[in-house]
């Protein structure tokens, strides 16, 4: 299974992650989730979300789930990326691609990689109040 | 023995500091470090219950026997997304 994980500061480009997809011929599905930073987080309005990560440990974490999705699933291919730093309301701080044969198998294991992600990947989020505070 | 400990996320804030070398006795567990790091820094009393505790970069329970020169780390619930 291909797999590729970035945790960067860097903005999410969309666009160039599309261009760079690649699939062989029997694969019939692409499954991609975008998490975008909401503007009430809690009871809070909010202007962005800062995220903090302990990188080291965050990529092994995400290395040792994407062994169980290709442990579970016939999965092709994982990409995934991850922002750090001030993310501002309305952009993206996720995004996930799962590439397989049949949708079934891309939804489950797309799913099932955030949710675990949101209990094993040590990266957190302090949200920031208008003003930047 | 020592071992090193670093905070994340708000448990810096409430530790006052993002690590320390703590000194400990030969065959102590992650759950005897955390009553010596909890009495050292009383503010993280609160969040011991939800600590989340990892050795080098794999969790580990609190029963886990610290070797020399463990890396321990110490943070809340996770919230990547």
């Amino acid at each position: 299974m291909l797999r590729q994980l970035l945790i960067t500061a860097d903005p999410i480009d969309e666009a160039s992650l599309l261009a760079t997809r690649k699939m062989s011929q029997d694969m019939g599905a692409v499954v991609c989730f975008l998490g975008v930073v909401r503007q009430i987080e809690g009871d809070a309005l909010v202007e962005a979300l800062e995220y903090e990560s302990f990188r080291a440990m965050a990529e092994h974490q995400f290395n040792l789930l994407f062994d169980q999705v290709e442990k579970r699933w016939p999965v092709e291919s994982v990409r995934l990326v991850h922002r750090l730093g001030r993310v501002r309301v309305n952009e993206p701080s996720l995004w996930v691609e799962v590439v397989a044969a049949h949708r079934g198998e891309a939804f489950q294991a797309c799913q099932w990689l955030i949710d675990q992600m949101k209990q094993v990947v040590p990266i957190w989020k302090r949200p920031l109040k208008a003003g930047g505070r | 023995m020592q071992v090193k400990v670093s905070f994340y996320s708000f448990f810096k804030e409430l530790a006052g500091c993002a690590s320390l070398q703590e000194t400990i006795a030969e065959g102590s567990t992650l759950d005897g470090l955390l009553d010596q790091v909890v009495e050292r820094f009383p503010k993280l009393a609160g969040m011991r219950k939800s600590a989340l505790i990892a050795v080098g970069l794999e969790y580990q329970p609190p029963g886990y026997v610290l070797k020399e020169g463990d890396e321990v780390s110490l943070f809340p619930p996770v919230q990547g997304g």
